[in-house]
């Protein structure tokens, strides 16, 4: 099931991100979908298993765009092994602070990836990229990842995994 | 079968024979070190290989590895998902949105008298170029013919921008053609496949186009910066302003001369350096495109 899972994760993440996502676009920022995703992966799994999810989601997104590949296989593989750390301090998949954390996440794979770009294209507007993209994005990726980790912790969907679980015990 | 075992098991009798010593215990101790933390070490071992990666693109260029089959599963789903968005947006446009369309219609019959007498002079004016052009002896310039295609996806990658085309290779779209509106110059496709198509965006850090400042035709290179583009190798001599307008000077092969690419909106210059500082904007709104045209020829 879990392999399910993923395989559907990194076959849709592209479609879904591109065309999904499309009509939440503000300015032309939408909210990294696959960035949430893997926060959440990271909260309910652990750092290992998040880290090579981060990799596999990473590496699909380079493959699917025209950066080099392995740079967000790397970002995003840093990313989950964050998130599965901090997964075993933040308990209640609920908490606000979730969303301060993960748009705390987006906006320092933001900052790393200004700095990529200085260092291998050269003369990044640095304030503008900030302004312009890597803030507002990481403002609205928190609150996409906090609007989802609140229906995966509503008592319905919770309840519902739960029968899942049994019946699948019994 | 004998002789594998064998060579399996030599190792371990080396390491039980080194066992006494201090690099023994350290030998000893070693296949435990790695069991106990196999996760860690390959994760490691994957973040190094990512990295190592990386740094082969950095100097030998991007890696097209698996492009294709990622392109063609992600087209496939982003057609089926765009469909209902398509199908919903052409409803709102063909019905719901009538209100107006009168006086868009009148409004649209002028633009078109006046666009029809300018078009008129205009091929006047090809027709004498091409008379000068033949006295001369110049090289005849074809008018280019294109694809209409539509976007169905914007991929939004934190380190690139491309979107996606419904249209392919079956419409004779090739890699590295010229993708066009009426505004200017939108990028160029990166790969292709049969009924779809990605395209590099001019606003792409990989992007560079060979460009020419319209007013005074000094020529520099407009490099993709995610949100803007930046415009290089301007001397620091040379004459260039704010809201100066950027066309495409032909140099580089794939976009033909004279196509509109982006006004300059900053210009900074320093003394200690030998070129200026240039930021301009796409003439084509980036975030709203949702048709483009292919130049196939």
């Amino acid at each position: 099931m879990k392999s399910l899972v993923y395989f559907a994760i990194l076959l849709l993440i592209i479609p879904v991100q591109a065309v999904l996502l499309e009509p939440l676009s503000l300015g032309g920022i939408k909210p990294d979908l696959a960035l949430a995703l893997l926060y959440i992966i990271g909260l309910l799994t652990g750092p290992w298993e998040a880290a090579l999810a981060g990799m596999a989601i990473g590496l699909v997104q380079d493959i699917g765009s025209a950066s080099f590949i392995g740079f967000s296989g790397l970002t995003r593989g840093l990313i989950g092994l964050s998130a599965g750390l901090l997964g075993r301090r933040v308990l209640d998949l609920t908490s606000p602070s979730n969303s301060i954390f993960l748009a705390g996440v987006s906006l320092l794979e933001g900052i790393v990836i200004a700095f990529f770009l200085q260092m291998f294209y050269g003369s990044v507007p640095f304030f503008s990229l900030m302004a312009g993209r890597i803030l507002p994005q990481a403002l609205y990726t928190g609150v996409l990842g906090a609007m989802l980790l609140r229906l995966l912790g509503s008592k319905s969907v919770m309840s519902a995994l739960m029968r899942r679980t049994v019946q699948r015990e019994l | 079968m004998k002789f594998t075992a064998i060579i399996a098991i030599a190792p371990t009798r080396a390491l039980a024979t080194s066992s006494n010593g201090v690099n023994g215990k350290r030998l000893k101790r070693m296949p435990g070190f790695i069991a106990k933390h196999r996760k860690s070490l390959s994760i490691l071992f994957l973040f190094i290989l990512l990295f190592w990666l990386v740094t082969l693109q950095v100097k030998n260029g991007r890696l097209t590895f698996m492009e294709k089959p990622v392109l063609a599963i992600s087209g496939f789903f982003e057609r089926i998902m765009s469909w209902p968005f398509n199908t919903v947006a052409s409803i709102g446009k063909g019905y719901i949105l009538l209100v107006g369309t009168q006086q868009e219609n009148q409004r649209l019959r002028s633009e078109n008298e006046r666009l029809q007498l300018e078009n008129g002079v205009m091929n006047e004016l090809l027709h004498e170029n091409e008379r000068l052009r033949d006295a001369l002896d110049f090289k005849r310039t074809y008018p280019p013919s294109a694809v209409v295609a539509q976007v169905i996806g914007k991929q939004s990658s934190p380190v690139s921008s491309t979107v996606t085309l419904n249209k392919g290779s079956d419409h004779g779209i090739r890699k590295d053609m010229a993708v066009i509106t009426a505004q200017g110059v939108v990028g160029k496709v990166q790969a292709v496949l049969p009924g779809t198509a990605k395209v590099l965006l001019l606003t792409d850090p990989g992007s560079t186009i060979a460009v020419r400042v319209m007013r005074n035709r000094e020529e520099g290179l407009l490099e993709g910066k995610l949100v803007n583009c930046s415009l290089k190798y301007i001397s620091y001599y040379v004459d260039i302003q704010e809201g100066d307008v950027l066309v495409t000077s032909g140099l580089d092969g794939i976009y033909p001369k004279g196509l509109a690419v982006a006004s300059v909106v900053k210009v900074s210059k320093h003394e200690a350096n030998a070129f200026q500082t240039v930021v301009a904007e796409p003439a084509v709104g980036l975030s709203r495109l949702e048709e483009a045209l292919v130049l196939t020829k």
